[in-house]
């Protein structure tokens, strides 16, 4: 026992120390690097050149205002069901259900072919539709939780499975084009998002996402709504001494999260060009994932509002840069191996939050460091004698 | 002496290298007109963009792969694929590879493509496009590609109508997918081919059979689960088979009829699996697909990268039927090539070749070669034009066929 | 004295257990916490870490017991310099802590919780085994709790029973306790010294963190005090006054009376009882009839509790905890629904009403928990001075937005009546020191201007200043005409502050009298369940 292994000790407990307790903007900087290196490793192993592949990548989602367009308008929809995520979590509680409540409250918006109204109120009308579909899908797996205790994890699954069964259902028999029995209605030029920049899908439907979550941000740390949603989410005992109703902060934040949701399904719906309508043919290939997506975003966002809308457009740009990938010159990677590369990414930046979530996780990772330290210490001692 | 100084690569002086280079830039010239104009645009590339299916499918955007990919072989062109990962991805993915400017054509695979090529192809009108089961899009740059189905169905229909009259079922299946019109193509060829098949059968036997048709629009493309079950709910009802014309639902389709063939405890025979736009025979290792509706999508690729190369290129919709290639009844030939293609993706391993073609043709072999007459009968009059079979692209239409060839149903 | 001299003849040169040399310790927020702290840990012997809140004494126990590595120094065993990673590593070698704040697993019991703090990762978990092993433990050190109701449920007493349990457990060599009485009520605490003692007996070491001077007195051999991470004293306990050792602990005499509480307790209820108005003539506040609750494991926890409180006055309700002080705080407060009873405050019912209704009627409520239950302590201070007032019309402006400017202000005047140190409104609540957290919830519940204070523990766990502080303002708020319903295991606060006693004992008040009509035998009767009459 001399010096030596108390200098590797001394290192580890510093990699141990700054791992932990790093700034949260610093850290995710770090895990995207981290995720980055990895990605670059698995393209290398499985023989696509790292540099070309990332330089395509930087290209196609940063490279130029068609890059950026692109990127923001990927991200979009992605920083609505972030809100939703994040929403619950301030609260508490997990929401796995912005997929469902985001199909619905695309449905709802398609709805707004049905009828004629001028252009700024077509599309308000839409908005609120959406909005309100997805707090209705939203609001009864809070009703569940809070009269029957049922887990909102467990119920909002559910709820997705029947929500998309649901919207598939309307999308192909109800509100179908005739002419065109794979998506549904077409939503009305006068209920569309006006495209901002021609020759891309950035559509003024990024205005409402980053609008929602200011408003998000204003409502979570300037009112007294928030105020009790978070401390709900912090300390349920001492919101509950603090007088304030548990339950009811259980159903507004679902409510919330339902209503961004919503949205998110309303931007697809009235903000994605060309089609502005909803295919129910190929199951909703617009659609899907986009709530789960929200969720990776919500974490590595941190979820904070203003975090999201920096871990959007990331996330967007992942996407875009992604399809630039594709079939950069010389070096074209497969799709499949880009959605490795991205996995790899999204799953280094979430993990700091992951372990915030679930502080087993880190106790095991605490653990583990204290493994390791042993085994060096042994292996020293054992060299030494 | 000029020449061999060239050959050494030691011209004698400054102006001897100077007619030597001369020369080979001649030379290098004319071949590179010679090659242009033999080829085409001989350094030229394409594009192939497919739909969130993605590859991997053994079915149409494999074969949109690979009738792409063979025509860029044969024509010495560069060729790359383009998937997407989302059905936001269409749009920007057709617009970034048009923005390079550098291919010569960009193939859409698939209908779903639809909306994002019409407004792709006016954003970039000097491009020239193509799209495969799509009608409508009718810029000057873009051709489209649709299929008489009609035509293979009714092939498919009229061998399923009479190998179940033959095995005395009392009805022969079909799954269909979503609604839409390409599938109402099927459907009423599939109908007027078994009413063909069931005359013919009555024709031959001296007595008419009595065989419904079970048909079933699942509302989907990917839930193989409902897939299954639908089938299912047919064999049990006494369908000689099931007919998939829902594209991945045919997993679920065939596990229903191997499931049947398990409780009969027989191996080969009826029930039968139809595939659809693949030759889907070779699952079930030979023993369960009888025959396939086939979509040459890999036709429609090849024959849009060889318009574009050979300079004949013409915007507007291209139909393809069996005259032209572009839909069949499967035949030992196309068996053996998907088989190798299953082998190349994967999914079939290289050690059962023949073994599958062996099943094949024993589980052919139980349906007596009259039958086969006919169908080649039935092939042989859409081929010459004395047989007209119908289609359905509106629901008025679909609504005539159906009441014109009921098939059992009241 | 002879008790004291055993232990040193048996000591010699290379004896010791473990030294700790030089050890500095500065947070990586520039907290200096430790500055050349040298201390040697004998077997045989006992030692008393002296210090007020924010002297160091935690920190250095806790880079003892392998939670905190040091900034600079070693710790030292005769065999050689040792140092740990964890807490387990420490354990390995036989040093074991037992912190303020527990780290049981909630919903595990008893033996769960000290099963699982002894396997290694992948090993089998053996309940029964572990169960025989702690019931003789128990039988042996007489250390008794329930093995078989989640721990969650146990009051804290017992909850650190638990803890000591599971430190007991692993026959440790170095037992650390951090402030284990103010916990504890004088019964239990005669228990644990005596299983200290007994430890003591057999080679242990223990280092004891308290503030309370008595205590320290009675039990320890050796006391080194602490001030601002530094030693400024390392004293054998024979040769200490309490005076001395209350110098060194505060390095000034307190202003006012000239003695802290714990300096002499003795004395202070009739120092006290000079400010005691003899007679109060406040209006009825609390009126509570017949009051039967259950606990958290369905038992009858209160069990037909009546008595009323009025302005002017404070009713103190002492007793062991766990004998129902929690759960009749609780349905004071609208945060349990009792069985039966009545319980008005100013005539209007508040059984089953929620604690918002409940505030509305004029109670403040400083919870005994402060982490649990008194602070969200990821929040902000202002966050924080605003739990339960959040709504009202000063802090929220239209459409529910929260007056930001009005709250640091608010927090501001907080923080100047109230002293609480902190870096200022936006300083997380995690981050001050539980006296000052404590202050915070004080602040905050005076600050309502109620007609009742319902107090729980309101100075557990704090130093001299800060428990002086907050029983002197409770003290004022008396002397304002407000009722104040004091609830603490702390039988001098009790005894120094109440105008009205009860003794709580199984859910029912043994006695409800003026306290200095009992003397202390007789009070630690009631308290251990012995009827006043047989008092008597």
């Amino acid at each position: 026992m001399t010096e030596n292994p108390a200098r590797e000790s001394r290192l580890l407990r510093g990699v141990h120390r700054t791992v932990t307790g790093l700034h949260p903007a610093l850290e995710s900087i770090v895990a995207a690097i981290v995720g980055l290196l990895i990605g670059a490793v698995l393209m290398y192993i499985w023989g696509f050149d790292p540099w070309k592949a990332y330089w395509a990548l930087l290209r196609g989602a940063y490279g130029g205002s068609y890059e950026w367009a692109s990127s923001l308008a990927r991200a979009t929809p992605l920083i609505l069901t972030a809100l939703t995520f994040s929403i619950c979590v301030r609260a508490g509680m997990f929401n796995i259900g912005a997929e469902g409540q985001m199909m619905m409250g695309a449905m709802a918006a398609v709805c707004v072919a049905l009828f004629a109204a001028p252009t700024v109120l077509h599309l308000i009308i839409g908005l609120v539709f959406a909005a309100v579909a997805g707090a209705l899908w939203s609001v009864v797996p809070a009703i569940l939780k809070v009269s029957r205790g049922v887990s909102e994890v467990i119920s909002t699954i559910m709820f997705n499975w029947i929500g998309r069964w649901l919207a598939l259902y309307l999308a192909i028999y109800v509100i179908v084009d005739r002419m065109r029995p794979e998506k549904t209605l077409t939503v009305p030029v006068t209920a569309r998002f006006p495209i901002l920049v021609r020759g891309t899908d950035l559509s003024a439907s990024i205005f409402l996402a980053v609008g929602v979550a200011l408003v998000m941000y204003f409502l979570l740390w300037h009112t007294t709504m928030g105020y009790e949603v978070r401390a709900a989410g912090l300390n349920p005992t001492a919101a509950r001494y603090g007088g304030i109703r548990s339950k009811r902060t259980m159903i507004i934040s679902f409510l919330l999260g339902g209503i961004t949701a919503g949205l998110a399904g309303a931007t697809i719906a009235m903000g994605l060009p060309p089609s502005y309508a909803i295919f129910g043919g190929g199951a909703f290939p617009e659609l899907t994932n986009l709530g789960f997506d929200g969720m990776a975003v919500a974490m590595v966002g941190r979820n904070h509002p203003i975090g999201i809308l920096v871990a959007a457009l990331f996330f967007g740009g992942l996407n875009a840069g992604g399809r630039v990938m594709q079939f950069y010159g010389s070096n074209p990677v497969p799709l499949e191996m880009i959605r490795v590369v991205m996995g790899a990414i999204v799953l280094a930046m979430a993990i700091p939050e992951l372990i915030r979530l679930f502080p087993a996780i880190k106790n095991q990772g605490e653990r583990f460091f204290a493994v390791l330290r042993r085994r060096r210490e042994t292996r020293s001692k054992e060299g030494k004698a | 002496m000029e020449l061999e100084g060239a050959d050494t690569g030691i011209p004698g002086g400054t102006k001897e290298f100077k007619e030597v280079a001369l020369k080979r830039l001649l030379a290098v010239t004319l071949m590179l007109i010679l090659g242009v104009s033999l080829l085409g645009m001989a350094a030229g590339k394409v594009a192939v963009v497919l739909d969130v299916g993605g590859r991997g499918d053994l079915s149409f955007n494999d074969m949109g792969f690979k009738g792409t990919d063979q025509a860029a072989k044969d024509f010495g062109l560069q060729m790359i694929e383009v998937q997407c990962a989302t059905g936001a991805d269409y749009l920007p993915n057709i617009r970034n590879v048009a923005r390079t400017g550098d291919y010569d054509l960009i193939i859409c695979v698939g209908f779903l493509l639809g909306d994002a090529l019409a407004a792709a192809s006016t954003e970039f009108p000097n491009q020239k496009f193509a799209i495969i089961d799509v009608d409508y899009i009718t810029g000057p740059n873009i051709m489209n590609f649709v299929f008489r189905e009609n035509e293979q169905s009714a092939l498919v229909g009229a061998l399923a109508g009479m190998s179940a009259a033959y095995h005395g079922y009392s009805a022969a299946g079909v799954v269909l997918g979503i609604e839409i019109p390409v599938l109402w193509h099927f459907e009423a060829g599939f109908r007027y081919g078994m009413d063909w098949g069931l005359k013919a059968f009555a024709k031959h036997e001296g007595k008419a059979p009595s065989v419904n048709l079970l048909y079933t629009y699942t509302g989907t493309f990917s839930d193989i689960a409902l897939g299954k079950a639908a089938s299912e709910a047919m064999l049990a009802q006494g369908a000689v088979g099931v007919y998939n014309v829902a594209g991945p639902l045919g997993v679920g389709d065939h596990e229903a009829v191997a499931e049947a063939h398990g409780n009969l405890g027989t191996l080969y025979g009826p029930p039968y699996f139809y595939g659809v736009d693949a030759n889907q025979d070779f699952i079930g290792n030979g023993f369960h697909g009888i025959a396939s509706g086939m979509k040459r999508v890999d036709t429609a690729c090849y024959m849009a990268v060889e318009a574009v190369v050979k300079g004949q290129f013409k915007a507007g919709v291209t139909s393809l039927g069996l005259k032209e290639g572009g839909v069949a009844i499967s035949k030992v030939g196309d068996l053996a090539d998907f088989i190798l293609f299953g082998i190349s993706g994967g999914s079939v391993s290289a050690d059962d070749f023949y073994t599958i073609i062996a099943n094949w043709a024993q589980n052919r072999s139980t349906i007596p070669g009259w039958i086969w007459d006919a169908v080649d009968t039935l092939e042989a009059g859409i081929l010459d034009g004395s047989i007209v079979v119908p289609t359905a692209s509106t629901g008025d239409q679909i609504a005539a066929v159906r009441a014109q060839y009921t098939l059992g149903a009241p | 004295m002879n008790e004291n001299a055993g232990p040193e003849a048996r000591r010699d040169a290379d004896s010791y257990f473990l030294r700790a040399e030089g050890i500095t310790k500065i947070y990586s927020d520039g907290t200096v916490a430790l500055k050349k702290a040298t201390l040697e840990i004998h077997p045989h012997e006992i030692i008393g870490l002296l210090g007020e809140n924010g002297a160091g004494k935690t920190t250095l126990t806790k880079i003892l017991s392998g939670l905190l590595p040091p900034t600079r120094g070693r710790v030292v065993s005769p065999r050689g310099p040792v140092r740990f990673a964890s807490p387990r590593e420490a354990l390995d070698f036989g040093i074991g802590m037992v912190h303020q704040h527990f780290a049981l697993v909630g919903t595990f019991t008893a033996t769960e919780n000290v099963a699982l703090s002894h396997e290694k990762p992948f090993s089998l978990i053996r309940l029964a085994k572990t169960r025989e092993r702690l019931e003789a433990l128990m039988e042996e050190s007489g250390l008794r709790v329930p093995l078989d109701v989640p721990v969650e449920k146990l009051a804290v007493g017992e909850q650190q029973r638990v803890e000591i349990l599971k430190v007991l457990f692993r026959d440790v060599r170095l037992l650390i306790l951090d402030e284990p009485t103010s916990v504890l009520t004088p019964l239990e605490v005669d228990e644990l010294f005596a299983l200290l003692r007994k430890l003591k007996e057999k080679g242990t070491s223990v280092i004891l963190i308290t503030h309370k001077l008595k205590e320290v007195q009675s039990i320890t051999d050796r006391i080194v005090v602490l001030r601002h991470g530094e030693m400024v004293g390392d004293v054998r306990t024979a040769e200490a006054t309490t005076e001395r050792l209350a110098q060194l602990m505060v390095g000034k005499t307190l202003e006012g009376e000239p003695t802290a509480f714990e300096l002499s307790a003795e004395q202070l209820p009739r120092a006290l009882s000079a400010s005691r108005k003899k007679e109060f003539s406040g209006e009825g506040i609390l009126h509570v009839i017949d009051l039967v609750a259950r606990g958290n494991t369905r038992e009858i926890a209160v069990n037909g509790v009546t008595f009323d409180v009025h302005g002017g006055e404070i009713f103190g309700i002492a007793g062991v905890e766990g004998n129902g002080q929690s759960e009749l705080v609780e349905c004071l407060t609208g945060l349990r629904v009792p069985v039966s009873g009545t319980a008005t405050i100013r005539g209007t019912n508040i059984l089953g009403k929620d604690p918002r209704q409940i505030y509305r009627l004029g109670v403040a409520h400083v919870p005994e928990d402060r982490w649990r239950l008194g602070l969200v302590l990821p929040f902000t201070l202002a966050e924080n001075a605003i739990l339960g007032v959040h709504r009202w019309e000063e802090f929220q402006g239209p459409f529910g937005i929260l007056r930001r400017g009005k709250v640091n202000q608010h927090v501001r005047k907080l923080m100047d009546r109230f002293d609480i140190q902190a870096t200022g409104p936006n300083a997380p609540a995690k981050s001050l020191s539980g006296g000052n957290q404590q202050k915070l919830i004080v602040g905050r519940e005076l600050a309502k201007d109620p007609a009742i204070v319902v107090a729980s523990q309101p100075t557990r766990g704090l130093d001299i200043g800060a428990a002086k502080y907050i029983r002197d303002l409770l003290i004022e708020m008396r002397d304002n005409g407000r009722a104040i319903l004091l609830v603490s295991a702390d039988l001098d606060e009790v005894l120094a502050l109440a105008d009205r006693l009860a003794i709580m004992y199984e859910g029912r008040f043994m006695t409800s009298c003026r306290p200095d009509t009992l003397n202390r035998e007789q009070i630690g009767m009631l308290m251990g369940g012995v009827a006043c009459k047989e008092v008597a």
